[in-house]
């Protein structure tokens, strides 16, 4: 009840902040709430089911270029369209997360990777129907049920993707699935003892982690109306990597701290001091893997203790 | 006589040429402790390996409450019912105390994923239900001050008694011990010994591998002696210790053996 009222409050909050922002800084406020979206799901696959995979950014990728060749080439309605790019990205999963079950930590990464970069491979090649290296654009968001779903109101769809996304991890980390992930991922030896099927537990975390970032994609489709290759390359699937970590992986709260302080550093230091902001972020980075491994909310965990002791 | 919970026949596991286990026959009863001992290399762990399901044996047979094993994945093995500790704990090591006997009840919680995700009332129930079942055992073991701990601030003694609890967590019919004796002061040994006993009170089929043989001695109903991968002897602990072959031959030190009395963990 109480997790309930909290969401309410919260979608609220996050959608009343859309209707006070102008043009630019609802641009801005959009792709914060899709990096925290993002970063909410790739923590619980990678801080919490401890799987390095390369992978949700081209998730993210594949959700944006189906629903818009789904609507717009195959010309499929818009609820029709969701649930296929939905079910193409649980299949997708699929084929990445069965064979690689066998693979874990540095083989895993390396085949995430390869199968980031095909998908880019994929996006350059594929001729009219991705529209190669220029991408699809000049489409814009059909009426749903009949409404034009525009300007803040759309801010609001992304504000109650966000918070369903969160609601959806939340719970399934609160369950015997979510223990078993991390049980998994601490002692997988000890895991089977208790009855967890390893591998099952492993492909559907990076399944249902997968068609999280697919279903954001869709959203972020009609973001920009417009998606290109560049966009979902790998210097967005390492900047997710780094939300996680900076903010403390395995921590649902700390994907959120991650993704503000990272998507926002560089909007707020380049006015300052240009590119150097690049080098800022290196350091910061650095930093904070050497002095604080749990992440910032690991800082915000030792202030509480010290003050619960004092 | 009842017929025996797990009944074991002919197991045997053969590693490319060398047989670490041949011909080793098995019974354990519902409420009775089994406790098989032998020296280093006499193909204790293997037994306990394939018993536990994290080995498959390459010849004989094992049946468990009058199913086969054979085959069945390691993870299959909680669902039937038998649980297992580990020698060198292998606690989750991200989790408290409480969700780390909440993993143990993996296998009694699996309900479907999306009762989960839609938090149906009685999933929630479930769940609140187990983390109160869970904090009994965690009191049973005696770890309830630990209950909400990070496993990382538990001694090597309390999370022995963390990884029974995680065990006893999944209502097991079976309980396996790998040498639940090593590593623990003699404070820590009795209390094991309490505990132990506590379980198959309760009706569970106990099988412990020990070295410690004063402690074995002191607890088992039965023992079975293994040596170069074969049983060379099976009786109870008293049988054992007058089996003249079995102590001369292999057990050595008699001396060591006529003071089992004592107690167990080589202290009165």
């Amino acid at each position: 009840m109480r997790q309930w009222l909290g969401l309410v409050v919260a979608a609220l909050v996050l959608s009343a902040i859309a209707f006070s922002l102008g043009s630019y800084q609802t641009d801005v406020y959009r792709k914060l709430l899709l990096w925290v979206t993002l970063a909410l799901s790739y923590n619980f696959l990678f801080g919490i089911a401890g799987q390095v995979a390369f992978s949700h950014f081209t998730f993210y990728g594949i959700g944006a270029y189906a629903i818009v060749i789904l609507l717009f080439q195959v010309g499929l309605p818009l609820p029709l369209a969701v649930l296929a790019g939905i079910a193409l990205c649980v299949v997708l999963a699929l084929v990445v997360a069965i064979p690689s079950t066998r693979l874990e930590g540095f083989y895993l990464a390396l085949a995430t990777l390869a199968f980031a970069q095909l998908f880019i491979v994929v996006l350059n090649e594929g001729g009219a129907v991705t529209g190669a290296a220029g991408g699809l654009a000049n489409y814009r968001l059909p009426d749903v049920f009949g409404v034009r779903v525009s300007g803040p109101w759309y801010t609001v769809v992304i504000v109650l993707l966000l918070l369903s996304t969160w609601a959806i991890l939340w719970r399934l980390d609160r369950s015997y699935f979510g223990r078993a992930c991390r049980a998994v991922r601490d002692d997988p030896e000890a895991a089977r003892a208790m009855g967890v099927n390893v591998a099952f537990t492993k492909i559907i975390a990076y399944t249902v982690t997968s068609a999280l970032a697919g279903v954001a994609g869709m959203v972020y489709a009609f973001v920009d109306n417009t998606v290109n290759p560049p966009i979902f390359g790998l210097e967005n699937a390492f900047l997710l990597l780094f939300m996680v970590i900076v903010g403390g992986s395995g921590r649902h709260a700390g994907a959120v701290v991650g993704a503000v302080l990272l998507y926002l550093m560089p909007l707020v230091l380049s006015p300052l001091i240009g590119h150097h902001h690049a080098l800022v972020f290196g350091v910061f980075m650095v930093a904070v893997v050497l002095f604080q491994p749990k992440g910032l909310i690991g800082l915000w965990d030792g202030l509480l203790k010290r003050r619960k002791q004092a | 006589m009842t017929i025996p919970l797990l009944l074991a026949r002919g197991l045997g596991k053969r590693f490319g040429g060398l047989q670490a286990v041949a011909d080793v026959d098995l019974d354990v009863h519902a409420g009775e402790i089994l406790g098989v001992i032998g020296p280093n290399g006499a193909g204790k762990s293997t037994t306990f390996s394939m018993i536990a399901g994290a080995l498959p044996p390459t010849n004989g047979t094992l049946v468990f409450g009058g199913e086969s094993l054979l085959g069945l994945p390691t993870h299959a093995f909680a669902v039937r019912g038998i649980m297992r500790t580990f020698q060198h704990n292998k606690p989750f090591a991200s989790m408290s105390v409480r969700d780390n006997v909440m993993v143990g009840m993996h296998t009694r919680l699996s309900g479907a994923l999306w009762r989960v995700l839609l938090g149906v009332r009685g999933a929630l129930h479930t769940e609140l239900d187990a983390a109160q079942r869970a904090d009994a055992l965690i009191e049973f073991v005696g770890l309830g001050d630990w209950r909400d701990a990070d496993v990382a601030t538990l001694s090597f003694g309390q999370g022995r008694l963390l990884e029974i609890a995680r065990g006893l967590a999944a209502e097991p019919r079976l309980m396996l011990f790998d040498e639940p004796a090593a590593g623990l002061t003699p404070a820590e040994c009795d209390r094991l010994s309490n505990i132990i006993r506590q379980i198959a009170q309760r009706g569970i089929a106990v099988l412990l591998i020990e070295h410690d043989m004063r402690f074995l001695m002191a607890l088992a109903d039965q023992v079975v002696v293994l040596n170069f991968g074969r049983k060379i002897a099976q009786g109870t602990p008293a049988d054992i210790q007058r089996d003249a072959a079995v102590v001369s031959a292999y057990l050595g030190d008699v001396g060591v053996l006529g003071q089992h009395a004592v107690g167990a963990c080589g202290h009165a």
